[in-house]
This record gives structure tokens, sequence and C-alpha cells, in this order.
């Protein structure tokens, strides 16, 4: 069994996988083996764990749908991360989140200045009077 | 004629500006390459949700107010502009487009509302004293993500579904390649088929499960379309917004160089000047002495 998690961001994850298990907040829990029929199922807040012999793998989806056909499975996300607790991913990707809303506010302070100096050379050079 | 040293420090200044507005086309290049490969990796993403789409809505019976075109009493316009200028003509041409199409269709300001993205939007948009939707501007960076705009989508696609606004447009610059982009303006809600082109279906049409149920999966997976179309407008903006800073630097920087020329041309001239002023005077004082 495939698995492609896809983010807008592009393509995250891409593996050979044993089965997976779909959480998600609004729907439940409920897991995928091989050869399971077409199924399309979303995700508001969850995550999908893949699990490979021993190893078990861990993407919290923000807002995504799951789609198994074929024994492939795409994961669109609109926001995805992977890691190998769900706990920790989740951590990752809500630290992510508020530094971004953080930064936002912020402003871009490097171009600000770039664009207050030319600004102000352009004024110096007298550009449009020569 | 200007001074010897006036000459000389406009020279210095203009040189510093042309290193500047080379800087700036450099990165504008780069940060344009890079946003045509963000386009690239996010299109298969799109096509596959609109799939998606697709097979819900054939399969069963299910309607959804955002696919059902409604009488049209609030318009509302998103913006998407950039949020630094010296971009060349990028956002005022998008503003132009947009008063013209406000005056062509619209008789007050009461019948339609607006979103910004970008500040130059929300500043342009307050400066005409347009309704807006939402007041805190918002950024799009560079690397413009979802978390950045989700304020705007939420709002937007509230009001729709509560039925405060029965139609969305975006205005934004389509990008076509680096010397031309184009204002275009396009319907988001409610979904209407567009410009999207339905690919040949080859083999056996899978019929799918829907888990829990195709009504709450459709509830889920068209809002999620909608803010997927709108954030493929926002890259294709930021693509148009280098490409349209990459062109008005090239043309700074080469203006620059021209203006140093000249003003070079004025400097020996008036080096030259200042030489033979200085020979005449020795000469003068010399005659005057023999």
């Amino acid at each position: 069994m495939k698995i492609s998690v896809v983010t807008p961001r592009g393509e995250l994850y891409n593996e050979d996988i044993d089965y997976v298990v779909v959480s998600s907040k609004m729907n439940g829990e409920f897991a995928m083996m091989k050869d399971h029929i077409p199924i399309i199922s979303s995700i508001d807040i969850g995550y999908v764990k893949m699990v490979k012999g021993e190893k078990e793998i861990f993407t919290v989806v923000i807002n995504g749908v799951v789609e198994h056909a074929n024994n492939n499975i795409n994961v669109i996300a609109q926001e995805a991360h992977v890691g190998l607790s769900k706990e920790s991913a989740l951590d990752h990707l809500n630290t992510v989140r508020e530094e971004r809303i953080k930064e936002n506010k912020r402003r871009n302070v490097d171009f600000a200045m770039a664009e207050r100096e030319l600004k102000k050379s352009v004024k110096d050079a007298q550009a449009g009077k020569g | 004629m200007a001074s010897m040293r006036e000459i000389r420090s406009r020279i210095t200044a203009t040189k510093k500006t042309s290193q500047i507005t080379k800087a700036m086309h450099m990165v504008s290049a780069s940060k344009l390459k890079k946003a045509e490969r963000t386009i690239k990796g996010f299109r298969p993403l799109m096509i596959r949700l609109r799939e998606m789409i697709d097979n819900l809505l054939e399969n069963d019976d299910i309607s959804h107010p955002m696919l059902v075109e409604r009488e049209i009493t609030k318009t509302c316009y998103i913006i998407v502009s950039s949020d630094r200028g010296l971009a060349g003509p990028y956002n005022s041409s998008i503003f132009k487009a947009f008063a013209l199409h406000i005056n062509e269709n619209h008789q007050s300001n009461d019948e339609f509302v607006v979103a910004a993205i970008g500040h130059k939007a929300m500043s342009f948009a307050k400066r005409n004293g347009y309704n807006l939707l939402i007041e805190e501007s918002i950024n799009v960076r560079d690397d413009v993500q979802f978390i950045d705009f989700k304020k705007v989508t939420e709002s937007f696609i509230n009001s729709y579904l509560i039925g405060d606004i029965d139609k969305i447009i975006v205005f934004y610059n389509h990008f076509i390649n680096t010397m031309t982009q184009v204002v275009e303006g396009y319907q988001i809600l409610p979904i209407t088929n567009g410009n999207y082109k339905k690919e040949e279906v080859n083999g056996i049409k899978l019929i799918y499960n829907y888990e829990p149920s195709p009504k709450i999966i459709i509830d889920h997976l068209l809002p999620l379309y909608v803010e997927n179309t709108l954030y493929g407008f926002i890259l294709d903006a930021k693509a148009s917004e280098h490409a349209a800073r990459m062109t008005a630097m090239k043309s700074a920087t080469d203006n620059a160089e021209d203006l140093i020329k000249t003003l070079q041309l004025h400097y020996n001239r008036a080096r030259q000047a200042a030489i033979t002023i200085e020979l005449t005077d020795i000469i003068g004082g010399a005659n005057a002495v023999s």
C-alpha cells in the first residue's frame, strides 16, 4: 500500500506502508488495510497513523481529506506535519502556526529599511531632474 | 552649470541607487523562480481536489449553498495586491481595473464590500472609502502560507453562508510571463466551472464510499476548495509581483546608468572649464608680469 501526503507547499511524504489509521476530531477513528474499498473521508483536526512493520509514524493534519483507491492513499492537507508521535507533531505544528502569526505582526524590517534608503537616495540624486 | 561638487555628489547618490535597484532586481528574479516552483507544486493538489468534488457531485444528489447562484444584492471583492511598492505598475493597474469595474457595475459603495490582501490594497480601499469586510490588513509575504489569510477566508465564507454577501470575486494579477501580467477578476463563490477543464477518465470509474456521509464530506470539502482556489490566486499574484518588480528594477537600473553617463559628461565639462579658467588666469598673470 502506498501513501502520499500532499500539502499546498508540495509533497510531504511518499512511502510504502502496511496499513493506516485515520483519526479525526469530527468523524472518529478508523483503520484502512490493504484492499480496502475506495473511500473518501475528511479530517478537520486529526492525524493519520502510518504503520510499516514495527514502525509507526504520525502525520498531524489540519483541514484535510483522505482518499483511498486501488491501494493508493492520498492525503490532501492544508497543513500537515510528520512526526514520530502525534503529540510531538501536533506541538510542532502549533508552534509553527503561532510563530507565524507573531511574525506576521512584525513587519519585514529589512525591506522597509532598504526601501527607505532607496527613497532617500532617489531624493539625493534628484532623479528625474537631469 | 552646477558646481563640480554638486555633480559629484549626484553621481555617487545615483550610483548607490543603481546598486540597490540592481540588488532588488536580482532578489526578485530569484524569488520569481521560487514562486513559479511553488505554483507547480501546488497545481496537482488543486486538480485532485476538484476531481474529488466532481466525483461527489456526480454520484450523489447533493446541493450546497456554495454551488447555488442566488440573486445578487451584495458583492464581495477580494483585491490581491502587494505589501510593498516599487513594483512598477503592479498595484496601480489592479486598482485602476478595479475602480473601472466598480464604476461600471455599481451605483453606490453600499452595494459591495472589499477584502484587502496586502497593505497596498488596504490603503487603496481606505482611501476610496469602500466598505471593508475586515479592518485588519492581511500580509502577503513572499513565502505566503494558509495561516496568513485564514482570517479573510473564514470571514468571507461565513458571511457568504449567512447570506450577507451573495458573490465573491477576486481581483488579482495573472502571471503570463516575466514581461506581461494581466489583471483578472475571477468569481470564487458561488463555485462555477470557470476555466477548469475536465480530463477524460480512462478505465472504470471508481465508486467511493464516504465516511461518515457525503453531506459532511462536501461540507468540509467545498470551503477547503475555495480556500485553495484563493491560495492559488495569491500564488499567481505573487509570481506576477516578483515579475513586475523585476522589470521595474531592471529599467530603474538602466535609467540610473544612463543618468550617470550624462552626469559624468557634465562633470568632465565642468572640470575642463575650471582648468581653462585657471590656465587663462596664470597666462594672464604671467603676461602682466613680463
